[in-house]
């Protein structure tokens, strides 16, 4: 996929709504009565649809995306930045210390 | 009794010995993929190849020190709900063949898969944050939101960071070559 990171929200989610729908594009594209192309587009990232349209197809596979406005948290994200940022390894070598040693963070 | 301690190493090792198809899901790959949280337990979703299912028999047995004697697993005993889990002396192994949001199982997952560089030289095959987040969206379990933010903020920090990298130099095309006429200049 070449998602951009300023598609990428969009990308992800309608691939996931479409095929935990068990849909393909094309089924999508007849139950949506969208481009099958630009469903494409949306999925791999080239072009963002805008939250209108977004919503719509999210519905034509049987899911809803609400919109609600809550307070931004930065303080979990900081933490998943710098765990991200580790190697799968040590990712793993990580949580198995923790395991080892319950309570410690 | 107590649970014997989970080590993820062994069973992985088990199943790289003896050949096995297979992606790590669940709780595991999340952490692989940068989650916080803790498991105790190795998911897998296999391929339904029967060659496979006869050499996931053959790991399971080595884990479960069964006397070189493979278990039999079947399609059959992949398919069912809830999912096959083998207590092993390495801690549990469960064996998924279609995983909520994964109708294909094993062949939806191991596109956007990748392997893994681990301890002791393993390598498994771990799936993507994409897929684990459509994982547990599917399952729909309210103590999962947490889990399924961070997988969604990994996706997005995966793509940042994609971007980020440098692009391989683009080799300059080799200079065309002038087609000869074959007919020779004259004064």
């Amino acid at each position: 996929m070449v998602v951009r990171p300023s598609t990428v929200k969009s990308a992800v989610i309608l691939r996931e709504a479409r095929l935990r729908a068990g849909l393909s594009q094309v089924e999508l594209a007849e139950r949506s009565g969208k481009d099958r192309v630009q469903i494409g587009r949306y999925e791999a990232g080239a072009v963002a649809p805008s939250l209108d349209t977004l919503i719509d197809l999210i519905r034509a596979c049987g899911f809803d995306l609400p919109l609600d406005l809550k307070p931004l948290e930065a303080a979990p994200d900081k933490q998943l930045t710098s765990l991200w940022q580790l190697s799968p390894d040590a990712r793993l070598e990580r949580m198995l210390r923790r395991v080892d040693t319950p309570g410690s963070s | 009794m107590s649970k014997p301690p989970f080590d993820p190493y062994a069973i992985l090792g088990a199943l790289e010995r003896n050949y096995v198809d297979y992606v790590v899901i669940g709780g595991l790959a999340c952490v692989l993929r940068g989650t916080d949280e803790i498991t105790t337990g190795l998911d897998i979703c296999t391929s339904f190849n029967a060659d496979n299912l006869a050499r996931l028999g053959q790991a399971v047995a080595e884990l479960k020190r069964s006397g070189g004697r493979a278990v039999e697993i079947t399609d059959d005993t992949i398919s069912r709900e809830p999912p096959l889990a083998v207590s092993t002396s390495a801690g549990e192994l469960k064996i998924v063949g279609t995983p909520a949001g994964a109708p294909r199982g094993f062949v939806d997952l191991r596109r956007a898969a990748t392997k893994e560089h681990l301890a002791h030289g393993l390598r498994p095959l771990v799936a993507s944050a994409a897929d684990l987040a459509r994982m547990v969206a599917a399952l729909d379990r309210a103590d999962d939101l947490p889990r399924l933010t961070e997988l969604r903020r990994i996706v997005e920090l995966e793509v940042d960071r994609e971007h980020a990298l440098p692009q391989p130099p683009v080799a300059p095309a080799p200079p065309r070559r002038r087609q000869q006429s074959g007919r020779k200049l004259t004064r």
